[in-house]
């Protein structure tokens, strides 16, 4: 089968009413027989270059364009976004919007009715069933996961038959599980059809486990194009640009010289090839008993044979907590964590009292939620947009303090802004900012009501490097202002970095609860609660490290090298 | 208290429910097994056919006759109760007034009388508007998005507004979620009045003030999504598809006629005038 090719050539494009062009003098080949990634850092102009592609850009984008694109044989200029589109498929990274249609099938064959396909029919079935969703075809686009109408998204691009697909960041939105079967599905679509994969991204674990190629866009133009193990080792590039290289990839690079690299001479980017290259270890003996993780602070939560549902549209009351028991003490730092829909964002909406359980009782410093709203409480939504409703953030910081006649507002808001660095967004429109302006602005939102419990829900999630680091930076700083902090999260880095108490929901209940290190140590645990641990904690496992360890400083130390130890 | 505490109980995730149900769930609704644009025409009549009765009689047979229809069709309670309400509040507003305005010039009957008189003066209309509001109720929440657009792409409505019906009844749960998120995040950050007053009316009108309070940012996080979907769109060959037959005729292809709809389009007409010349 023949190779399609993408050719950009020169290309610079400025977008109306900005003085910087976005993309200057880019030019970068991209064949279909591969799977090829883009990373940069914010704003270097990746998706303002695959916006390219399709025609988006200058045909809906009208700036100021120079170079050419060309898809095959069709210079995009000279054609439009429809019929681009039949070639070059577009998965956005906001994917929920893309979906037009309230029901599975009529979306997916949205496109090729629109072109008057007559198989339309059958081309949105065998998308379906190529994303594995043929069971979903008449269900409401609503009433699936988020990783399911990600991949109705992806259906609805190939039943254009295209002969490219490009996917915006596809695990900014998913979490880490729907975000590597996510990948799983495109590695196959990519090797069965040949169709070229073009992915968006800055989580380089996934780009070294599905990946072929890397593209490096900085500022506005491909600095370089490698294979994937060749592009990763140029960890200096890619950290000056604010991406992650991999776990393993950094520990290698701390191991004294000629330690921890492939007989090539490359430092490791996944877990397999660092179990090769990795000096292994003496077993360090059997486990460690570890105590679980609750505080013996004094208890501020109480949640007491909970039981907790909510009604759907077909299949009547739906349990989500059953007979739940779980007590929180001060000075308790807790992540709670597992599968979507194990309950832990309606275990977080009880312990605000904007829920009453159907059953049970929650209190909640000494205050039953089912009587008054906990004023001590405060809770930071998943989707920080819904936390703005005024029109600055200053305004959004004071609301709570308006509301209560407070005579020192401006000196209380002021105090918290500057608390948390945020005075050069003070004065913007919280829902204009940034994912990650936006979390650490709702975080800022919470703290200023001096609040005895927090309650995150997600805080790290759709967050590039600099502002995760940031965020659990504010965690960290936070505790000093408040008494206990719960976070309702699947990113694990941070709950090994962050956390001294982890709460596993699974289906059945609370699966365990305990401290970060010896849930590490179940394997089985993970999984069940669809997990994956960090590669550190990978790694530990595979070269015998016992107990495992949780940062990539705590291996290193522990690995042997010839400096002895 | 004990039905207050009822009224309690209702939860904004029971009425989300129940409008989604309306809006969606239409698969044993009697309208629903129609073809569109008969349902639809047979709707645009029946809003028109009860101005032509004057008498309360039939008009009683016409309303219990709706009610029947919007149960078979499965018509939200919520919105069946508020329509009513919106009704009855709206014409018992009238009596009253009318009724202390004839009795301050001294009619004769004195106040209660002027309330008995007006009532039944006015009954007729408030059968017939509450007649009309529950048929179109019916009609339009018994068919299913899809088909609603069809049959108005059918009758020669242009694209782009049956295309805005299909993607208002894909948004709507979305919105539904982001009001109900917004309301509790207002309710979080704001403080609920101590005293709340006899049947807690300061409570409930401190929701209500929260609940108005949410429309602003809804409508802006609205926005903001649109502007994706929008782009999204353009890919999705919408544009292309406005003037290209072959797409038409593929949107329309499965739409006919059957004998059923003109049975039912018969049979209702029989039963106005079974009840015009009876009653």
């Amino acid at each position: 089968m023949s190779t399609s090719k993408i050719i950009v050539d020169d290309l610079t494009f400025r977008y109306p009413g900005s003085d910087e062009p976005v993309l200057r003098n880019a030019n970068v080949e991209i064949g279909s027989e591969e799977f090829t990634a883009i990373i940069g850092g914010n704003g270097s102009g990746k998706t303002t270059l695959c916006k390219a592609f399709n025609g988006l850009i200058p045909h809906f984008f009208n700036g100021t364009f120079e170079g050419t694109v060309s898809v095959n044989d069709t210079v995009t200029t000279e054609s439009d976004v429809s019929a681009l589109s039949r070639t070059v498929g577009y998965v956005f990274q906001d994917f929920e919007n893309q979906l037009v249609q309230p029901i599975v099938r009529d979306d997916v064959a949205f496109a090729a009715k629109n072109h008057g396909l007559e198989d339309y029919q059958t081309r949105a079935m065998d998308a379906l069933e190529a994303v594995g969703l043929g069971d979903a075809a008449d269900r409401f686009i609503w009433e699936l996961s988020g990783g399911q109408q990600h991949l109705v998204a992806l259906a609805g691009v190939l039943a254009m038959e295209p002969e490219f697909i490009v996917v915006d960041e596809p695990a900014a939105q998913l979490d880490p599980h729907n975000a590597r079967e996510t990948y799983e599905q495109l590695r196959t679509i990519q090797r069965d059809t040949e169709v070229g994969v073009i992915v968006i991204e800055h989580h380089t674990e996934f780009i070294a486990d599905y990946c072929d190629r890397l593209a490096m866009v900085v500022d506005g133009d491909v600095a370089w194009t490698e294979p994937v193990d060749v592009g990763l080792n140029r960890v200096e590039e890619l950290l000056a640009a604010d991406i992650h290289p991999p776990q393993v990839t950094q520990m290698a690079r701390q191991l004294p010289e000629g330690h921890g690299t492939l007989p090539s001479g490359r430092y490791p980017v996944t877990v397999e090839q660092a179990v090769d290259a990795f000096p292994t270890v003496a077993s360090t003996g059997g486990r460690r008993a570890t105590p679980d993780g609750s505080g013996t602070g004094e208890r501020l939560i109480r949640v007491e044979d909970v039981t907790h549902g909510y009604p759907t549209l077909r299949e009547g009351r739906k349990t989500v907590l059953d007979s739940l028991d779980l007590e929180l003490h001060a000075g308790d730092r807790v992540a709670l964590v597992g599968a979507n829909g194990a309950g832990k964002s309606t275990l977080l909406r009880l312990l605000t009292g904007l829920e009453s359980p159907d059953d049970g009782v929650v209190t909640v410093l000494g205050n039953d939620t089912n009587e008054t709203l906990p004023e001590e409480t405060v809770y930071i939504h998943q989707n920080p947009e819904e936390m703005f409703v005024e029109e600055t953030v200053r305004e959004d910081v004071a609301y709570y303090f308006e509301n209560r006649d407070d005579p020192d507002v401006d000196t209380r808001v002021d105090d918290v802004i500057e608390f948390l660095d945020l005075e050069e967004l003070a004065d913007r429109d919280g829902r204009l900012l940034s994912i990650g302006q936006q979390r650490r602005a709702s975080l800022a939102i919470g703290l200023a009501t001096d609040p005895t419990v927090v309650l995150l829900d997600e805080p790290t999630g759709s967050l590039d490097l600099q502002s995760r680091r940031e965020v659990t930076r504010m965690l960290s700083r936070s505790a000093t202002r408040t008494e206990t902090v719960v976070v309702a999260t699947h990113d694990l880095q941070l709950v090994a970095e962050w956390a001294d108490r982890v709460v596993v929901l699974g289906p059945g209940g609370i699966l365990a609860d305990e401290t970060p290190r010896s849930m590490f140590e179940q394997p089985e645990l993970l999984a069940q609660a669809h997990l994956r641990p960090p590669q550190v904690v990978e790694v530990s496992d595979r070269l015998g490290i016992d107990p495992p360890a949780l940062t990539t400083s705590g291996i290193v130390d522990r690995l042997p090298t010839q400096e002895g130890r | 208290m004990g039905y207050l505490d009822a009224l309690r109980n209702i939860t904004i995730a029971d009425i989300k429910v129940d409008l989604m149900r309306t809006a969606y769930d239409n698969d044993d609704a009697l309208l629903n097994k129609f073809d569109p644009r008969i349902v639809i025409i047979w709707s645009a009549i029946f809003v028109v056919v009860p101005w032509f009765f004057y008498e309360p009689e039939p008009l009683f047979v016409m309303l219990v006759a709706s009610l029947l229809l919007a149960y078979l069709s499965k018509t939200s309670i919520y919105l069946l109760g508020l329509l009513i309400w919106g009704s009855l509040s709206n014409i018992g507003f009238i009596v009253i007034l009318s009724s202390v305005v004839y009795w301050w010039q001294g009619g004769s009957g004195g106040l209660r009388g002027a309330v008995v008189d007006n009532s039944v003066a006015l009954l007729p209309f408030t059968m017939k508007l509450t007649v009309i509001s529950i048929v179109s109720l019916a009609a339009f929440s018994a068919m299913s998005p899809k088909k609603l657009a069809k049959g108005m792409l059918g009758l020669g409505i242009p694209r782009p507004l049956t295309f805005a019906i299909a993607y208002g009844y894909r948004m709507m749960p979305v919105l539904l979620e982001e009001y109900h998120d917004l309301v509790n995040s207002l309710r979080l950050r704001n403080k609920a009045p101590e005293n709340r007053g006899l049947l807690r009316w300061r409570y409930y009108l401190y929701l209500l003030k929260l609940s108005i309070e949410a429309f602003y940012p809804m409508a802006f996080n609205v926005a903001k999504r649109s502007r994706v979907t929008v782009e999204a769109m353009e890919t999705k060959g919408f544009s292309h598809s406005l003037g290209d037959e072959d797409s038409r005729r593929l949107r329309l292809g499965s739409l006919e006629i059957l004998p059923r709809d003109v049975t039912f389009m018969l049979v209702s007409l029989l039963f106005v005038v079974v009840v015009a010349v009876f009653l």
